[in-house]
């Protein structure tokens, strides 16, 4: 019932607007008797699907977020909105709700300055550039778990990488995992590793679509590199970066796997996300009331966030 | 074209129609329905549920194999769960379905909610039936799972809190080891005159920051958390956390600290861990933790390893303290004659040799009182002798309503609680305040908790 918070889903991906809503609304009421039976018959398979597996868990953990519920799991006691009360009332929740805004727009950020520098630097046709193209975008292939067990090695304080190299630098060794602000650079890190690939992959894609006839003229005008990047490349390609930085965001707010797997939301609730929480709420403590309250939360945080994104960016985005 | 539409939506509707009856499937599927309880032999299944991972599994699946093969009415199937806190949720929410346990192991702090469920058949029953001597059973063990004079689970697998010294080290200083029963005052003498002696180079002492020792400090000193004698006598409505037992204990911890004697390695499984590695390389000379690490630290230990009970308060005798570890109970969702044998199956692994070989291989206690002269057990004892510290620990404590675990829900949440009272402290901040703040949150969580329970406030 949680699950449609927990898990990256493929409809969100859908951001770029399409045809003009408008003029198709009024002829879906124009269509004859045959074609609504088709339309019925291409969409029922599609609806159902989502009313059983996306709508039916929503509103069921909208219902269940008003109750208490009971060792067993069960609601038991109207609260009425008494969970959302507590919830944004106590000082631990709103320490996790900080400690996520900050990851998610750490992640988001580096990852697209990071992601649109490699692909500009891939971009270049240089003899041996697919090679590079290859090892950027590789961590598309690698699965959480791996990745996730890979940081583990290079922050472990007495075998990893980086306490080999503090050592060998004669630079103090620091315990990445068990103190809160580094947890969370660890954290952060071993995110935007995660993202690089994808990001680089599309960016990389929409840099090449550029007209090279834009480049050439800038040339001849005189203009150098910087400029032409800055004043060429980042308008052409803004549509995508607008998408990036959605799917960036919104998936950063779900960050789930690596969070279990590296640091399971300590040292002291310094890596404490809000998806973790409602895990551990939901599946460590059995306070389900709680964890859908706390679902709810968060997934109109997500709206209002792609809603900002919607009217601050679509209108510098040059499609 | 038209034709081809036709034959194309022909295709679409089938599909929608076995979309459709996949689910009708999937949702009658789901449906509680009579448990296919039988074996192509002829044997009747018991599907059990655990816990244990890595060597404990091992031993487990021995323990299984036996039982599978000593008879031929019953055909236990084990299945690892993951880990304690998930397999709760599970067993609870699965109940009533047929992918749900016959027999499972469940951890000391969900014995409450197991209890109130209501989803099991107490063991109480099939002893009575049987004619089973639960007496056999160590007391201190079964107090924990036990309600109203009824026994609901069967202790399994069974530790108890110990405090570990280094022998060597001690002895290299010159210093004389705690006593067998230590108070406080015992053991911070012996961390201030290792840690002076060393030349600061070995840290005196530490106690992780787990919400399951502090609780432990309060057992060790009669000392109850709850109001209804910790759930014993019915559900707890009130948390007493800021006692002065409690206060005692920190205030003991934080003067340690102070002397210099103390290293904190944190809360969570990697300060267990890092706790353990300090202690095997000299870098911290005593620690408190579960009788069930005792195999890490024989094993790869190249100092003598001291073992003693669980220190108490000065001036008091040492009260006993409450068991860890899990116990089984049997689902009342399963038909008859899977109840028996799933009470069958616990009977052996609870039997002497079962119980005995058990604690050789994995560190938890021997529950049967017979173990004690089995060979395996005298040869382990021959061999390391402060291997039978915990164990005498358990068979001296006598049990009563204030060492015999808590019986409350939502204790998971307790602990973090409890835990961040203790990091509060460790850091240097008021031992008051970070009690009463903690005890503020415990007892909210438990009105609520209670409220959805329907339990009445008295």
């Amino acid at each position: 019932m949680l699950k449609n918070v927990a898990e990256p889903e493929p409809e969100s991906l859908d951001v770029t607007p399409t045809t003009p809503k408008a003029k198709s609304r009024t002829k879906v009421f124009a269509l004859n008797a045959k074609d609504k039976y088709y339309a019925l018959l291409f969409l029922g398979p599609s609806v159902l699907l989502l009313a059983l597996f996306v709508f039916y868990p929503m509103i069921k953990t909208l219902y269940i977020s008003l109750f208490l519920t009971s060792g067993l799991g069960k609601t038991t006691v109207f609260a009425g909105l008494g969970n959302y009360v507590r919830l944004l009332t106590s000082a631990d929740y709103l320490n996790s709700l900080g400690v996520t805004l900050i990851y998610v727009f750490a992640v988001t950020i580096l990852t697209i300055a990071l992601g649109l520098l490699l692909a500009h630097l891939a971009s270049e046709t240089l003899p041996g550039i697919g090679i590079f193209r290859t090892l950027f975008s590789a961590t598309m292939g690698v699965s959480v778990s791996v990745a996730a067990i890979f940081w583990l090695f290079i922050f472990n304080p007495s075998t990893g990488f980086l306490s080999l190299l503090s050592n060998w630098l004669h630079l103090p060794v620091i315990n990445w995992l068990t103190q809160p602000n580094t947890a969370m650079v660890a954290v952060v890190i071993t995110t935007v590793w995660m993202n690089l690939g994808f990001t680089f992959l599309i960016l990389l894609g929409a840099i090449q679509s550029v007209p090279t006839s834009l480049y050439e003229a800038a040339s001849v005008a005189g203009a150098k590199p910087g400029y032409q990047f800055f004043h060429i490349t980042i308008p052409m390609i803004s549509p995508t970066l607008f998408f990036v930085s959605i799917i960036t965001l919104i998936g950063s707010f779900k960050s789930f796997g690596l969070i279990d797997l590296i640091t399971k939301g300590g040292p002291t609730n310094a890596t404490n996300m809000l998806v973790y929480r409602i895990y551990k709420d939901a599946f460590y403590s059995g306070n389900f009331a709680q964890a859908s309250a706390e679902s709810i939360i968060l997934t109109v945080i997500i709206a209002l966030f792609t809603l900002l994104q919607f009217k601050i960016l679509e209108r510098r985005v040059n499609y | 074209m038209m034709k081809q539409l036709s034959k194309y939506l022909k295709y679409d509707l089938i599909s929608l129609f076995a979309v459709v009856l996949t689910l009708l499937g999937l949702a009658v599927a789901q449906k509680p329905q009579a448990v296919q309880a039988a074996t192509s032999d002829g044997k009747t299944q018991v599907v059990f549920w655990h816990e244990m991972g890595g060597p404990a599994e091992q031993a487990l699946l021995k323990i299984v194999d036996g039982f599978n093969k000593s008879q031929d009415k019953y055909e236990v199937v084990p299945a690892y769960q993951g880990s304690y806190d998930e397999a709760v949720q599970k067993i609870i929410q699965t109940h009533g379905t047929n992918t749900s346990p016959a027999v499972f192991q469940s951890f000391d702090i969900s014995t409450a909610q197991m209890m109130d469920s209501k989803y099991t058949t107490p063991i109480q029953k099939f002893a009575d039936a049987d004619n089973y001597d639960l007496n056999q059973i160590s007391a201190g063990a079964r107090a924990f799972y036990a309600k109203d004079g009824q026994q609901m689970a069967m202790p399994f697998n069974t530790s108890q809190p110990v405090l570990y010294y280094n022998a060597t080290l001690l002895k290299k200083y010159h210093i004389t080891p705690p006593p067998v029963s230590p108070s406080y005052s015992d053991i911070s003498r012996v961390a201030t005159q290792l840690y002076n002696r060393s030349n600061h180079k070995v840290k005196g002492m530490t106690v992780q920051i787990y919400g399951w020792l502090l609780e432990e400090a309060l057992a060790n000193a009669r000392t109850s958390l709850t109001n209804n004698s910790d759930g014993h006598d019915g559900t707890p409505t009130k948390v007493n956390l800021n006692n002065p037992t409690t206060v005692q204990f920190l205030k003991w911890i934080r003067s340690n600290i102070q002397q210099g004697n103390f290293i904190n390695y944190g809360s969570g499984a990697s300060a267990g861990t890092n706790q353990i590695a300090g202690f095997l390389a000299d870098k911290v000379g005593m620690f408190i933790q579960s009788s069930a690490t005792i195999g890490q630290l024989t094993a790869n230990n190249k100092n003598k390893l001291g073992i003693t009970y669980f220190p108490h308060p000065d001036g008091t005798k040492a009260n006993g303290v409450a068991i860890g570890g899990a116990a089984l109970w049997i689902s009342n969702d399963k038909p008859q004659n899977v109840q028996q044998g799933s009470f069958e199956f616990i009977k052996y692994a609870l039997n002497a040799q079962n119980q005995a070989q058990w604690q050789k291989a994995t560190g938890y206690l021997a529950l049967n009182k017979d173990s004690q002269n089995e060979t395996v057990l005298k040869k382990l004892y021959a061999s390391n002798p402060e291997a039978k510290v915990p164990a005498q620990q358990l068979a001296t404590a006598t049990p009563n309503k204030t060492n015999s675990g808590i019986l409350m829900q939502g204790m998971q949440l307790t602990r973090e609680l409890e835990e961040t009272a203790m990091e509060t402290v460790y850091n240097g901040g008021d031992i008051n305040n970070a009690l009463t703040t903690a005890n503020q949150s415990i007892n909210d969580n438990l009105k609520l908790t209670n409220q959805a329970n329907g339990v009445k406030p008295k």
